[in-house]
């Protein structure tokens, strides 16, 4: 079998047009100028371009810069040996437009799936010590915003030894900071804010809402959370490549609802160990969902339920920012909640306060009464 | 291609590139269509979604290979041999590259300052600042020499020998220099860091040239500091305006009443961004006329002939385009600034395709995917 054909060609050396004939067989061929020859060349090496125009044009895998180009289509006898024209990209152009468009979507239907549910199950999988680790790293010693007295600190040594009686937290601290707010970090520790402490009203509130904290430490529940946005901003991170907008958004963190509910119950059975009333709590998120109703205005009226409140004219300024960005309010509302803490609570039953009189004080006024604790937000 | 089969390759060219006082002949055009090029924005788009926008690399890819493609330089059209994989290279080493400064910034530093070291996040934190700062220099000058490197003429391609990373220093320190004395030598960095970048880039066998200067477009630029003082003028004459038209209404009594008040506020405010938005165009417009037109190529001089009110009209059509689409025209964007660079870009002078030989520059194996994540323009 012999082909052969008139073509046009850029050999790559320069940029001169060459008109050229083809000359070959089954295997390759050879391009024949006036003055020169060159080749041979195979069939196997050539690779179909998508340029402009009528003509069908083929570089060459390894020559920098060789083309040849048929006026219009090829001849008959050669188009079986040319190579065919990469349109999508090679996955895509095998299947076809419409498998692989649907073979993706499934694909990534499952990877956000995955990216979402994964954290959860393999959160409990890290040993306990990496995450310790990476939460000291994270955290350190909070800017020197713990505050300690002696009473306060065995105040709160009381309060812990009825909540967590087996030490799943390694750290709880009070921090000196106006806001209300109590958090759970990586590494098993807990801060209660002073805002928080001096906005309940009963020491069976401060008890509940560590009872949640916990529930978050012992769930694992912040390192869930920590993997989940790592993770969902390297898969989407592929969308719009801002790659500094992404890993901000790792900064805030929230848990899932799921997440919240299963550390109210925890909360709720480590209130009934303790036999502490879930009412304090109750009225907690009753008070909550109160001031995110109400207009701020209104909210003020109970400031001066709260006698002895150091931080008013902070607080006043705060009011806003809390009820914004408050961790709480990422939470499922403070109306179910606060019916979730209601129900467990026993008719009839005696129960103890979580504090005496005399250790709800020290808490309260540990931040006031430590003359070496930072203060606020300005780090 | 097929009306130039058989010509004689000789002495042509001189015909064929326009010269500047000659007959009115652009040695660039584009002859694409937006109904041919919507089939490949299209499945782009369908394909980038489904793929959680990995495929975005195949799909800058496939248009770039439509657009150079129908871009013509005197007589033979540009060819796009960049690949969707160098691209997706190109990313994955920026976020290796970026991520550990970015990651240092969001949450290293924030746990160094919390456990008070705040003297040593703060080194690290301006070390990773710089980090980002060169790598963005050497971003931009890299995209230029891998879109060069990939773009082929008659078998021809562009490239640099350099590497890029002396640039970075340079466009560190020059933006550093502009910026200090209240901007005002920002014209003299952009001209200068244009200058550096393309005497440093090739094709084929010629150095490109280029001796953009500060001053032809630093008069345009002062347009900025002159704003304050146009607004002081309008906001002086409309509040005259309005308040003497209103004390009319009003009898002559009183100051102008709040609505009217507020809408001067909101009319002032409104109109200096517009005037911002006006005086940037004007300059970048000037800058880009300046820049280009500095730019040669052997033989070859360019030149880019967009005025201001031609970068209004392609602002204002896009915003309609992408308005009255209800945002799905967003993807004929790219078409509309490619074909809006080529229509307005020039070339005179004479081209020798014998004397044109093949670059030996060598070529990056990954695209210019610090480029994409950094989110700076090519040009």
């Amino acid at each position: 079998m012999t082909v052969e054909a008139r073509l046009w060609h850029f050999d790559g050396r320069n940029a001169r047009r060459w008109q050229v004939r083809l000359v070959g067989d089954a295997q390759g061929f050879r391009l024949i100028a006036d003055d020169w020859e060159s080749g041979p060349w195979h069939w196997d090496d050539l690779v179909a371009l998508d340029m402009a125009g009528p003509d069908a044009v083929f570089g060459h895998r390894t020559e920098e810069g060789w083309r040849i180009g048929f006026a219009g289509d090829a001849p008959s006898d050669i188009a079986p040996l040319l190579p065919g024209k990469q349109r999508y990209g090679g996955v895509v152009d095998r299947f076809g437009l419409g498998k692989a468009s649907i073979a993706f979507a499934a694909i990534a239907a499952a990877v956000i799936f995955v990216g979402v549910k994964a954290p959860a199950w393999l959160a409990p999988l890290v040993p306990q010590s990496w995450e310790d680790k990476l939460g000291d790293t994270m955290v350190g010693d909070f800017g020197g915003r713990y505050c300690h007295t002696p009473q306060g600190d065995a105040a709160l040594k009381a309060l812990v030894a009825q909540m967590d009686p087996k030490g799943s937290a390694r750290s709880i601290e009070v921090a000196n900071i106006p806001m209300i707010n109590a958090i759970a970090l990586p590494g098993r520790r807990i801060i209660l804010f002073d805002g928080f402490v001096q906005s309940a009203e009963s020491p069976d509130e401060i008890a509940g809402v560590l009872g949640h904290e916990l529930g978050h430490v012992q769930h694992r529940h912040t390192l869930t959370a920590l993997m989940r946005q790592l993770g969902l901003s390297v898969i989407l991170g592929g969308v719009d490549g801002n790659l500094g907008a992404n890993i901000s958004s790792l900064m805030g963190l929230s848990f899932s609802r799921d997440a919240e509910h299963q550390a109210d119950e925890t909360a709720i059975a480590g209130l009934g160990r303790a036999n502490i009333s879930p009412q304090g709590t109750a009225q907690f998120f009753e008070r909550m969902g109160g001031e995110r109703n109400e207009k701020p205005g209104k909210g003020k009226k109970k400031a001066p339920q709260k006698p002895d409140n150091q931080n008013v004219a902070e607080k006043k300024a705060d009011t806003s920012i809390d009820t914004a960005t408050n961790w709480f309010a990422s939470h499922p509302t403070s109306g179910s909640r606060q019916q979730l803490f209601t129900q467990a609570v026993k008719k009839d039953h005696e129960y103890q306060v979580a504090l005496s009189p005399a250790q709800w004080k020290a808490l309260r006024s540990m931040c006031a009464q430590d003359k070496d604790v930072k203060s606020g937000w300005g780090f | 291609m097929n009306d130039q089969q058989g010509e004689s390759q000789r002495n042509e060219w001189q015909q064929d590139v326009p010269q500047r006082d000659g007959p009115q002949y652009s040695a660039f055009g584009f002859d694409g269509s937006w109904k041919e090029y919507a089939p490949i924005a299209f499945t782009n788009l369908l394909l980038t979604i489904v793929t959680l926008g990995i495929y975005r690399f195949w799909a800058t890819t496939r248009s770039r290979r439509y657009f150079w493609s129908r871009t013509r330089f005197v007589d033979e059209r540009l060819e796009w041999t960049g690949t969707g994989k160098e691209l997706f290279l190109g990313f994955i080493m920026a976020v290796l590259l970026l991520g550990a400064p970015l990651l240092f910034i969001q949450f290293g530093a924030q746990a160094m300052i919390l456990r008070g070291m705040a003297d040593i996040a703060a080194l690290l934190s301006m070390l990773s600042f710089l980090a980002i700062f060169y790598l963005m220099g050497v971003a931009r000058f890299r995209a230029l020499r891998y879109r060069l490197g990939r773009t082929y003429w008659r078998g021809i391609r562009g490239g640099s020998d350099d590497a890029g990373f002396g640039y970075g220093w340079s466009y560190m320190w020059k933006t550093t220099v502009g910026m200090l004395p209240a901007s005002l030598l920002v014209p003299w960095s952009m001209t200068e860091l244009w200058n550096n970048r393309w005497n440093k880039m090739s094709f084929g066998s010629q150095n490109f040239t280029a001796d953009a200067r500060a001053m032809s477009v630093f008069w345009r630029f002062l347009l900025f500091y002159l704003l304050p003082f146009i607004m002081v003028a309008l906001i002086t004459f409309v509040s005259m305006t309005s308040g003497g038209m209103v004390e009319m209404m009003r009898g002559g009594a009183g100051g102008p009443p709040p609505v009217a008040f507020i809408l001067t506020i909101i009319g002032a405010i409104f109109g200096f961004y517009i005037l911002l938005g006006l005086i940037a165009l004007a300059y970048y417009a000037a800058f880009l006329r300046e820049a280009i037109g500095s730019l040669s190529l052997g033989q070859l001089d360019f030149g880019f002939e967009a005025k201001t009110i031609d970068w209004l009209k392609l602002f204002f059509g896009d915003v309609l385009l992408v308005v009255c689409t209800l945002g799905i025209g967003w993807i004929f964007l790219q078409y509309r600034h490619w074909k809006f660079f080529i229509t307005h870009m020039e070339s005179y002078g004479v081209v020798d395709p014998e004397a044109l030989t093949q670059s030996t520059t060598q070529l990056s194996r990954h695209g210019e995917g610090l480029l994409d994540a950094l989110d700076v323009g090519a040009f």
